[in-house]
Formats: structure tokens, sequence, C-alpha cells
């Protein structure tokens, strides 16, 4: 076969094809998105159908086994068959955004109580309001899964982040009780790193991943970080919270290079008296630990205060079931509803796992009162427990980065405290609008 | 009129029967090449122009909808700290350009000398560049680790050190250990085309230079980089421009940290898309930074032409 192509023939065909290539890309780029379908009416299924679940807690170790348990019980219960997915932790919101957004995931989503307003601005979650009257979960419980008197999420698992100390490291260093005001909690680990050994005495996160954890002292020293709807980062509080977290990395108190995994890392080996978690820990501190005992040295101590008589400020911490509307969506709520609030589930994963349950059966139940751990983290850290004036802003998790950044500028050198937080509240502020 | 010929020449048609017939041809051969140009513009074009778009949009990558804005988020991106992350991808690109071709040139003109072992040696050279770049970052990663690194473990064993180092954590100390991974990662492939071009050397005018009283210095520059300039210009400049648009050492590695210091233009674009959800920003982000890549892929072209010629 023979044929001449002329190149002025190959350009033409070429240009007529990429401009309409080019066309289709602006246009698409133009076109605006469809709006979510989280609140399309359509009639759901006659029975049970097969659905997706995402998870991070899929990618844990410590929690993997009894979520699939779970999982599992739930498929059998029903006779369907789940496809779970996850990705860890740090990628999990964006991996998930991104599949929402782009309509490639539907059906039932683990998801951290911060990153609710973020996702439910995708327009795409469920109301799951039906599916939680009746079953008896606490207030602040259902709180934490409401936008806007909506219930996008059913409440999993609600706690607190707070300081987990290793009560065999205090007693060596001569602390004799936990550290109440921030002046105590510094002589503390003065004390804890006279012991030697490469002992991190607070494994304070200094990673950006982690580094939101500063808010909370920003708290602790007296700023609201949202006033209205003015952020007041860069005022002499905020100011002051971080020189002195300055000067305990200059002094060797806390150390670079933390984030959770490290900091729990550093735990499970001795390495470190205090650290920021989550009731959650427990599980994977004590899997990787050589120390078998380490269990019993754990002890949950409230959070400094300034001064005496301050109430400790504690971040609040949970995961929600959320469901993405769409091919299962209605089973997968009923899998939300059935692991959040059945009696039998919720207690046998508080048993496997020691994450509090959400229901005030589960709650006054004998496995759960029982847990000298959650019991002790409930009463000195939980009960204060208060959300991130942040997370209701969409924009989150990108001034939790802005504010991380700065911090991190601080303890390498390159800003001063005031001009690091001054430009993080304006970076903060220019997001809220 | 120019024209590209397929098949056995034929003279030029002329009736109309034979143009139906060449064009019946012309349909077939567009045929044939559409299954590869459909791959190629649903994976590579459509993306980028749709990306490209995304910069003279306001758009978010949480809320539907797009905004026009013009030029505004280019305006934007060029005034919110542009110099500062070319300067940081610039570091990070001359660094794992010249670190390999140092270590990679050097062992190919190791390697290109007849000795016991030298076989296994290629072969053992190559096993970095066999490994993910994902992997090696994060083997990298535990070497640097400022609490549980090896390189700490062993410095202090040697008792060089007294307290840990942050590698990670400090910006200079950052940038040489991005550098560094990148370069184990990449000095193998700088090594195997180095040692090729290496090869084409005639000896004969190696014992000539060596006859002269040329010493190994002045027979390296005088006999064997003529020899292999063109093939090392060509690497430099390949490795460049990977370089400049890497992204998985510097993402596992430092993230962009300690305060943004290691950031560049591949993982400001992820940052700024994924992290602040800002698909307008990152979109005038990417158009710059195409319009960069645009200029070494253009002198890359005009670089190979010559070699050609």
């Amino acid at each position: 076969m023979t044929a001449q192509l002329s190149r002025r023939d190959m350009f033409r065909y070429s240009a007529v094809g990429l401009g309409g290539i080019a066309l289709a890309g602006l246009a698409t780029g133009c076109a605006p998105v469809a709006a979510g379908g989280g609140s399309a009416t359509k009639a759901p299924p006659a029975g049970p159908t097969n659905f997706d679940f995402v998870s991070w807690g899929m990618s844990e170790e410590a929690t993997k086994p009894a979520l699939q348990a779970s999982v599992n019980a739930f498929a059998k219960k029903d006779a369907i068959e789940i496809a779970t997915s996850s990705y860890p932790f740090n990628d999990y919101l964006n991996q998930l955004t991104l599949q929402v957004r782009g309509g490639q995931f539907t059906g039932a989503a683990q998801l951290d109580v911060a990153w609710l307003s973020s996702l439910a601005a995708l327009g795409k979650l469920d109301d799951l309001g039906a599916k939680a009257e009746g079953r008896g979960y606490t207030d602040a419980a259902l709180q934490a899964g409401q936008i806007d008197g909506k219930q996008f999420g059913l409440p999993w698992t609600i706690a607190a982040i707070g300081l987990v100390s290793n009560t065999e490291l205090f007693d060596k260093a001569g602390v004799s009780q936990a550290p109440a005001t921030i002046e105590e909690f510094e002589d503390a680990l003065t004390a804890i790193k006279g012991l030697g050994g490469g002992i991190v005495p607070y494994a304070a996160s200094t990673k950006t991943a982690q580094l939101k954890d500063i808010l909370v002292w920003m708290q602790t020293f007296g700023s609201p970080i949202i006033d209205g709807e003015k952020c007041t980062i860069g005022d002499a509080e905020s100011i002051a919270a971080v020189t002195w977290y300055k000067k305990l990395f200059d002094a060797g108190l806390i150390a670079p290079d933390v984030d959770r995994a490290a900091a729990r890392a550093l735990f499970s080996q001795g390495k470190t008296a205090i650290y920021d978690d989550a009731p959650v820990a427990r599980a994977s501190v004590l899997k990787a630990s050589p120390d078998a005992s380490l269990g019993g040295k754990m002890a949950p101590i409230a959070r400094p205060v300034k001064k005496a008589g301050d109430t400790p400020q504690e971040l609040l911490w949970g995961h929600l079931l959320v469901v993405v509307d769409g091919k299962g969506a209605d089973t997968a709520g009923d899998f939300a509803q059935w692991m959040t609030s059945d009696p039998a589930q919720t207690i046998s994963y508080f048993t496997a796992l020691g994450l509090p349950p959400t229901t005030e059966e589960a709650l006054a139940s004998s496995a759960v009162s029982g847990n000298v751990f959650v019991d002790a983290f409930t009463a000195n850290i939980t009960k204060d427990a208060k959300a991130s004036p942040l997370w209701k802003y969409v924009q989150y998790g990108q001034m939790e980065t802005a504010i991380a950044e700065q911090v991190q500028a601080v303890l390498i050198g390159s800003a001063s405290p005031k001009d690091a937080m001054k430009a993080a509240g304006q970076k903060v502020q220019s997001l809220i609008g | 009129m120019t024209t590209t010929t397929i098949g056995r020449r034929q003279k030029k048609p002329h009736s109309s029967n034979v143009r139906a017939a060449r064009l019946s041809e012309v349909r077939f051969i567009v045929l044939l090449l559409l299954p590869g140009t459909a791959l190629l513009v649903g994976v590579v074009l459509y993306p980028l122009l749709r990306s490209l778009a995304s910069a003279f949009f306001a758009e978010s990558l949480l809320y539907p909808g797009a905004t026009w804005v013009g030029l505004q988020n280019v305006i934007d991106v060029l005034q919110d700290g542009f110099a500062e992350l070319l300067s940081q991808t610039l570091i990070f690109t001359i660094g794992a350009t010249i670190v390999p071709f140092i270590v990679g040139l050097a062992l190919a003109l190791v390697l290109n000398e007849q000795f016991r072992g030298q076989r296994f040696l290629r072969g053992a050279f190559l096993i970095p560049w066999l490994i993910p770049g994902v992997v090696v970052s994060f083997l990298w990663m535990w070497i640097f680790d400022a609490n549980y690194g090896v390189l700490n473990g062993v410095l202090m064993q040697l008792h060089l050190i007294d307290t840990p180092i942050a590698w990670l954590f400090n910006t200079d100390t950052a940038r040489g250990a991005l550098i560094i991974a990148k370069s184990w990662n990449s000095f193998p492939w700088v090594m195997v085309m180095l040692l090729a071009a290496l090869q084409t050397v005639p000896g004969e005018l190696h014992e000539a230079a060596a006859m002269d009283g040329a010493g190994p210095i002045r027979r390296f520059f005088a006999v064997t980089w003529p020899h292999i300039a063109g093939v090392a210009g060509l690497v430099i400049l390949l490795e460049f421009i990977w370089n400049f648009q890497h992204f998985d050492t510097i993402f596992v590695l430092t993230g962009g940290g300690p305060a943004g210091t290691t950031q560049t233009f591949a993982t400001e674009v992820y940052d700024t898309a994924f992290k602040g959800y800002d698909l307008g920003h990152a979109g005038a982000l990417g158009l710059l930074w195409m319009g960069l890549l645009l200029i070494l892929v253009v002198v890359y072209v005009r670089f190979s032409e010559r070699g050609e010629k």
C-alpha cells in the first residue's frame, strides 16, 4: 500500500486535532463542575447491597485486624461484599478528596473529626440524621459530626489528644507528680533530660505534619486563635507560646524530626517520657514496644496550665463514619450506624483497640468503665477537650500548614517568633477572607 | 512541496479514481494513528491542557465551578515567592546534576580499565539505579533521621559527634541530604552512559599521547574528554531536565521543609493543589514551570541536532 502525505497535510490534521483537544480542555476548565449529589432523592434498593469502605485504619498494623474483623462481620450478617481500600493517615484526606470529587468513590469512609468541613464542602456527603435517631449517641459526640444542623458523620470514637507520660521515667528523674503548670513542666523536662542516655524528655511535634499541636499550647498561653472571624495568631500570647517552644527546642527538651509516628516509636522504646496522642496510641505503642510492662507505666496527664487554677487546654479528637452518596450508599449508611452504635460491636471494638465508644450504653458498660487507661484519659484530658477553632473553615488544612511552617522557621532560627507569628496570622486571615 | 512518502515512491496520481484511492489510504493511515493518538490525548494532552487552563480560573479542589480571572493567578504566583522557589529548585537541580556526574565519571574511568572484579563492579554499581525512587528516599530518611538514624549512630559510635545532628531539620544539611539521596539513585545511569562513550575512545591515541610524555591528567583532557564531551553534555542536560521536575525524593525526605526551604516547583505545585486545594494557583505555577522546562527542552533538541550533524 502506498500513500503520499505531504508535511502540510500532517500539520493540518495535527492542528485540527490539537485545536479540538485544546478547546475541549479549555471548555472543561471553564465548565462548572456538577454540584454534589448528596441530597439527591432516589429510591433506596430493596435490600442490602455491596459497597466500598475506605479508611486509614486498614493501613495501620495495630488497627487493621480488628477493623477487618468488623467489616467481615457486617458483610457476613447481610451477605454482601464490602470492598475495602486504605491510605496512610497523612495522605488520607487528599486522596479521599480527589476520589470523591472525581466521582470515583461512593460508600462509607472513615474521617477525622477535623476534616468534616473540608469533605462536606464537596457536597457529596449524605445527611445521616435519620440513621442517628434513637441510637443513644451522646450529644457531644453527635455534635462532632454535624455541620449547620446536618448530621454528615456518625461518631465512631470521641476523645482528645493529650499528654501521655511514662511514669517509670518520671520516677527515675525524681518527678513525683504530674506537672500542673508550665514552670513545673519545664522543671520536670529538665530533670528527665538529666537521666541521659539520649532520652528526649518531651517528644513534641516538630515536623509540619503534626506541628499543629502548637495551637493547643498557644491556647494554653492565652491566645484564642480565632476571635469572631479574626485570627489572633501574632498576638502576645501566641508569640510567647512559640518563644517557649523554641526555648524547649534549644535546650534539647524537645527534638527535631518528630511527628506522631516518631513520637510513638520513641515512647515505645522508652526514649521519651511524654508525648501528645489520643487513646488509640496505646494499642500501637504497646505492640511496638520491647517492654512488656510498658502498659502499666503509661499515664495520661492533664496539659499544664500557664498559672495555677487555669483550665487545661485540650484538643478534641475523634473519628466519624461518613457516607458518600452513590452506589451502595444506603447499605453504607447502615454499616456506619452498626459500626458506631451496635452495642456488641462497639464494645468488642473498644476491647480490641481501646477506642472510646460514643453511645451512652457502651460508655456505661463494664468494659469501658473498667478500663483504667481510658478512664484516666477521660478524667484528666477528654473532660476539657474542645474542637479546634480552625476546624470550621474549609481551608483549615492550609491554615495549619501555614502556621506549622512559620513555627518551624522559628525552630530552625530563620525567623523570630514575632515575625513568624505575624506572617502566620496574616496567612490564616487571608484564608478566612 | 515537501512530501512524506510512506512505502515505495510512486508517480504523482492524476485521475479522480487514483485520487479517491489515495484519500482512502490517507484515511487508513489516520485510522492506524488513532489508537496511539487517543492514548496521547487522553493520558498526556488532555490532563496537561486541563491543568494549564486552571491557571486562568479561580478554581478550588473542594468547590464546584470556576471563575475566569485572566492572568491574576500568574501575577499572584510571580509576586508570592517565585524567585525564592526558582532559586531553591535550581540549587537542588544543579547539585543533583553535578554530584552524580562527578561520581559517575570517576567510576566510569575506573571501570574502563581492565582489572580483576571489573565486571562484577559494573553490575553492582547499577543496583542503586534499579531501586525505585520512593524506596531510595525512605532508605535515606532512615539514614538521616535525627532520633534513630544510622548516620548519627555511626558518627556517635566513632565519637565524631556527641549529640545527634538533625540533618533534615537544618536548611543546609537538608539540601545536602536531598542532593546525596538523589545522586545515589542516579549516578549509575551517568556512569553507564559515560562508560559507553569511553569505550569508543581509540586506545592508540592514549598510547601515542603516553609516548609523547603526557601524564594521566593531560591524556584525560587532551584525548579522553574531546571524545566523550558530546555524551557528557547530553547526560548533564538530561539530568538537569529530570532533576528540575523531580518530586519523590523531596516529597518523602523533607516534604519541602524545614520551613519550606527545600520546596521546589514539583512539591509546591502538589502542596498548592492538594493541601491548599487551590487549582488556579497550582495551574499558574505549573504554567510557569512548564515554560522554563520548554526552554531546557529546546536546548536539548538543538544539542541533539548538533550531535546528529
